[in-house]
């Protein structure tokens, strides 16, 4: 429908200049049309012309004054589907998808085959996956322009998001009887292997390998074609068929694992006797490829597995293959299997050092061995005494090997790793920092030894660190966030937490979260992207990836720092800035004070210029994402709010951002036990009845031993105890229902009697059901910690990690007040685990001070 | 280790590995670009437990001049810990192989800083790769890269020639 105040062919044609001026990103001039045209008496408060200027002054990032203008323009021609339009574009910049989805509906009412306006709401639909919109708009884009390819294809493409397999195939089918196609065609290659996904999908496997058979010759992805081919004659028992395919799958590609796997499946092999001497046979044909000569060791058993894994070493050691143990560790879950390769690797040190040989009865036949085999050797054996926990051996190993050798980087990094699983995360760093001086144009020792650092809560070091791999002119912080780089922030947020830098760690946390919102606007230019370039099969598995996109682990790390970050600012607020203050003050004298105000003063005008460079940064990094926008219309993204740690810290409800946190989890990572404790702990303190027992009732499913579930219940028990009288008599049908078989008529008292005798041998469970214990009853004190402290033969899970909790425990007052205990509980742990930082005595702690590191006392960390 | 064509989930994976490995990074959207653009092109060696330890991040550079048709190899890494595992050739030869029967690659180029000794030994001596010119400042820290390119006509010989080798030794 035209305007409702059409312009005279002067002024009209004023309007399509500043439309030209638009796509053609002439913002400057477009505005010049744009107050040509206004600036007439009679034309003042045109409506299209009003909602071009503020889309026009939107580009340049005048977003207040774009939103009143286009408002503007809109109230005075609400029926101009330009004005509408207008408004849905500059919503969507500002990434209210929603809204803008709206708009474009309305503007559609004026105009309704506006190609433009149906194919900016199709790409709105895909992204927020409203598939039936998305159908129904890509219908209408079909109906008008039934010769483009991409009608077809995005129609098609609705019906398979949506999975009526029929419809998608009938269209594509339709397309395809249309289409001339020449050879070596690899859009038309892709398409086939797109149809025939589909049709896999839909179920019909004899279908879909007949229609792959027939488009061999024209699909060009011979890979894909073969993987296919072995795949679905698998599937439908042709195993003939389907060995002939992988076997040359494993031609091609002899590195791949899976293709073997595939083989041995179409053979029928099952015997391992069998499958090693397949694996055996490949490895002659193949003598170069790793996987045929690696995995017959998970089948061989005995003397054959002896005998195999020998020579797997030997080779290894002569030729110096610094991950021959991380290439066997899996082997480890078999018990025999670490002693064999135990024994034989200490009959090679012998044998190497008496006579250059693995094996001293092999004296006179052939050559003697490099001299860096005994190397390899000590290096093999400190990691394997590493992964047992026998920390004193594997030190005593990674020496000789050092003393061996003393510049080999290796060596230093696993020194380092070793101490960190013993817990001294100090001495961890330390030999870290030794190997990146060896070789600091390394950036994989560079990241390592910055991780060593961030778990010695080393965060500024840690950031300098990596700024020398950073690019120059920017804070590395700054261009890690820019670079995505979440390990490095989720390490930091981490120890921010330990040092009770809850509002820095919150701050990384966000940033995390950040990058995945990006990501899942990234998709954005893919939608048309892919459509033309025909990777379809690509594509679909991109729409998939990025609706699970939070499942990822570095999510759920982030996520839970978040979480129990949230918890403790909940349990603790924060206290008032300047009260704290005065408490670290009061014993300085006046000269000292002033050197501190002053350095408080530096500090906090350095982290104002900061924050302004980070503003500048981002204004450049829209700029740039924009010039690599391929000319869709894209508007400036909104500025996010700036996070300031001290604002997230003392943030009003934090109850209500970590749930924010915690829900994708709950979708996504579902099947993670701590994700429905993380989910218990919130809803607890919220004291939501319901959602605390859907949180216990989905932790029963992955795991209904666990102890922490036994500590959820306790108190979920106390709770309803406390609560029920005020209940509607829904709900206290629907908890009595649930929660019988929990507690079959026990008090929790009994519940936790019984709890603590079933499990008696695990220190694990023994320290939750303990907790509980004195959370129940605080006469209880000195028998709940007398159960935790006594590390006898009783507990068959005494380690580091488990002691460490204990020890988290009885210091933040889970236990009440016991100094005494607790310092005696700390010499026991001490004479298990000498090397663990937690558990030496105060006066043998490195204190972070010392190396003039700015940080805060183990205390804070105590006082979680 | 697995050696294997990347997937779309692969790809934030692979951004970690080049992050931990390497000075030149890019954001998601650059991977996506080319786990998007070209499927077949990009391959990922993994350990058993599914993490990614060496990758190729690669592309086409299309041209509409048929002997110019090449590939591009825009990112390659392998973790330290997993050196000496010969990744980095296997890896480059399966994005070669599919460069080629895609794509119809006539031969493949890359760029590598002039300080980085390993690289360069494996690209001239294990991957016979030929340096073509040296491109002033091409890095943002202002090093030099040596540009070179590896024929694929030749690399597609061989391998079809290797394949039939295998063949008969396995039909023997």
């Amino acid at each position: 429908m035209p305007s409702s105040n059409p312009l005279p062919p002067k002024e009209n044609a004023l309007f399509k200049r500043i439309l030209r001026c638009y796509e053609q990103k002439q913002y400057k001039n477009g505005l010049k049309f744009a107050k040509q045209i206004l600036s007439n008496p009679k034309y003042t408060e045109h409506g299209e012309t009003l909602a071009m200027k503020g889309l026009t002054l939107n580009c340049l990032g005048r977003k207040e004054e774009a939103y009143e203008y286009v408002r503007r323009g809109l109230r005075n021609d609400l029926k101009s589907h330009v004005c509408w339009h207008v408004y849905g574009l500059l919503q969507r910049s500002d990434k209210k998808y929603d809204e803008a989805i709206k708009c474009y509906r309305n503007a559609l009412k004026w105009e309704k085959d506006n190609i433009q306006i149906l194919r900016d709401l199709s790409l709105l639909q895909i992204q927020m996956r409203d598939l039936e919109g998305y159908r129904d708009t890509r219908y209408q884009l079909l109906m008008l322009r039934p010769t483009q390819r991409a009608s077809w294809i995005g129609y098609a493409m609705s019906f398979h998001l949506l999975e009526e397999y029929k419809n998608a195939l009938n269209i594509l089918e339709t397309f395809l009887e249309q289409q001339k196609v020449s050879n070596l065609d690899y859009e038309h290659s892709e398409l086939l292997l797109y149809q025939n996904l589909v049709i896999q999908e839909s179920g019909d496997l004899k279908e879909a390998l007949r229609h792959l058979e027939d488009s061999q010759e024209q699909i060009v992805d011979k890979l894909t074609l073969k993987e296919n081919l072995g795949d679905l004659n698998l599937k439908l028992n042709r195993h003939t068929k389907a060995g002939e395919y992988y076997e040359q799958l494993v031609q091609r590609n002899p590195e791949n694992t899976g293709y073997y796997g595939k083989l041995i499946e179409a053979r029928q092999l099952t015997e391992p006797k069998d499958i090693v001497d397949f694996y055996l046979r490949y490895a002659e044909k193949f003598p170069r490829a790793m996987p045929p000569r690696r995995l017959p060791l998970n089948f061989a058993t005995g003397e054959q597995f002896r005998s195999l894994v020998d020579k797997y070493m030997r080779k290894a050691l002569s030729k110096g293959v610094p991950p021959l143990f991380v290439d066997l560790r899996s082997l480890y879950s078999d018990r025999s299997k670490t002693e064999t390769i135990e024994g034989l690797l200490l009959q090679y040190v012998e044998a190497l050092k008496k006579i250059g040989k693995y094996s001293e009865g092999e004296a006179n036949n052939g050559p003697k061995e490099p001299a860096s085999a005994l190397l390899w050797v000590y290096y093999y054996l400190a990691q394997h005494y590493d992964y047992l926990n026998q920390t004193e051996k594997a030190i005593s190993y990674i020496d000789a090997a050092i003393e061996h050798t003393p510049t080999l980087i290796e060596l230093f990094v696993t020194k380092g790793r070793i101490y960190k699983h013993a817990g001294d995360p100090q001495e961890a760093y330390k030999w870290l920092e030794e190997s990146q001086a060896l070789d600091t144009a390394d950036r994989y020792i560079n990241s390592k030894c910055a991780k060593y650092m961030l778990r010695a809560d080393y965060v500024k070091e840690a950031e300098d660190t990596c700024g020398k791999f950073t690019r120059e002119g920017v804070s590395a912080m700054e261009n890690l966030n820019e670079m995505q780089c979440m390990w490095f922030q989720t390490e930091c947020a981490l120890a921010y937490q330990r040092l009770g830098k809850y509002g820095d760690a919150l701050k990384k946390c966000h940033e995390v979260d950040r990058h995945f919102s990006e990501i899942i606007e990234d998709q954005f230019d893919f939608h048309t992207y892919c459509m033309r370039k025909m990777t379809l099969r690509s594509y679909v598995g991109l729409l998939r990836l990025e609706d699970v996109l939070r499942g990822h682990p570095f999510y759920f790390k982030a996520a839970k720092c978040a979480i129990e970050v949230y918890l403790h600012l909940f349990d603790e607020p924060l206290k008032d800035e300047s009260a704290e203050q005065e408490l670290n003050t009061e014993n300085l004298a006046p000269s000292e004070l002033k050197k501190l105000r002053n350095k408080q003063r530096k500090a906090r005008r350095k982290a104002e210029q900061e924050s302004l460079q980070q503003k500048e940064a981002q204004v450049k990094r829209d700029q740039h994402h924009k010039s690599r926008q391929q000319g869709d219309v894209e508007a400036d993204a909104p500025q996010l709010d700036e996070l300031v740690p001290d604002k997230l810290a003392r943030v009003r409800d934090p109850l209500e951002e970590a749930i924010k946190f915690l829900q994708p989890l709950q979708t996504l990572a579902k099947d993670r036990m701590e994700t429905h404790l993380m989910a218990f702990e919130v809803y607890y303190r919220k004291r939501k009845v319901l959602l605390m027992l859907q949180s216990i009732k989905r932790a029963q499913q992955i795991d209904p031993k666990n102890p922490k579930l036994h500590s959820c219940l306790v108190r979920f028990f106390e709770h309803i105890a406390e609560v029920r009288s005020d209940w509607e008599p829904c709900i206290e049908e629907v908890v009595s229902r649930e929660t019988e078989s929990y507690f079959a008529g026990k008090g929790a008292h009994a519940l936790n009697e019984d709890f603590l005798e079933r499990n008696s041998h695990s220190l694990w469970a023994v320290l939750e059901g303990a907790k509980m214990m004195y959370h129940l009853d605080n006469k209880c004190q000195s028998r709940a910690i007398e159960l935790v402290t006594s590390l006898d033969n009783k507990y068959q899970d005494v380690n580091i990690e488990i002691c460490t909790d204990v020890l988290t425990s009885l210091r933040n007052g889970n236990f009440g007040s016991c100094e005494a205990q607790l310092e005696e509980f700390i010499k026991k742990c001490n004479s298990l685990f000498p090397y663990t930082a937690a558990f030496k005595p105060p006066s043998e702690q490195v204190s972070p001070s010392e190396s003039n590191h700015i940080c805060q006392e183990q205390d804070s960390y105590n006082s979680n | 280790m697995n050696i294997r064509c990347a997937k779309p989930e692969d790809l934030m994976n692979m951004q970690h590995c080049n992050l931990l490995c390497l000075p030149e990074n890019y954001q998601m959207k650059y991977y996506f670009y080319h786990g998007l653009s070209w499927p077949q092109l990009s391959y990922v060696a993994e350990d058993e437990k599914g993490n990614i330890v060496g990758y190729v991040l690669a592309k086409m550079e299309e041209d509409h001049q048929e002997d110019l048709k090449h590939g591009h190899i825009t990112s390659l890494a392998v973790k330290r810990s997993h050196r000496r595992l010969g990744l980095a050739q296997k890896l480059m030869d399966q994005a070669s192989e599919a460069m080629v029967e895609c794509f119809d690659a006539k031969y493949v180029s890359l760029h590598v800083r002039k300080s980085n000794r390993a690289a360069l030994n494996l690209y001239k001596n294990s991957l016979r790769f030929e340096t073509v010119e040296i491109e002033p400042k091409y890095y943002a820290d202002g090093e030099d890269a040596y540009s070179m390119r590896r024929d694929l006509k030749e690399f597609v010989k061989e391998s079809k020639s290797k394949l039939e080798e295998r063949i008969e030794k396995i039909e023997e």
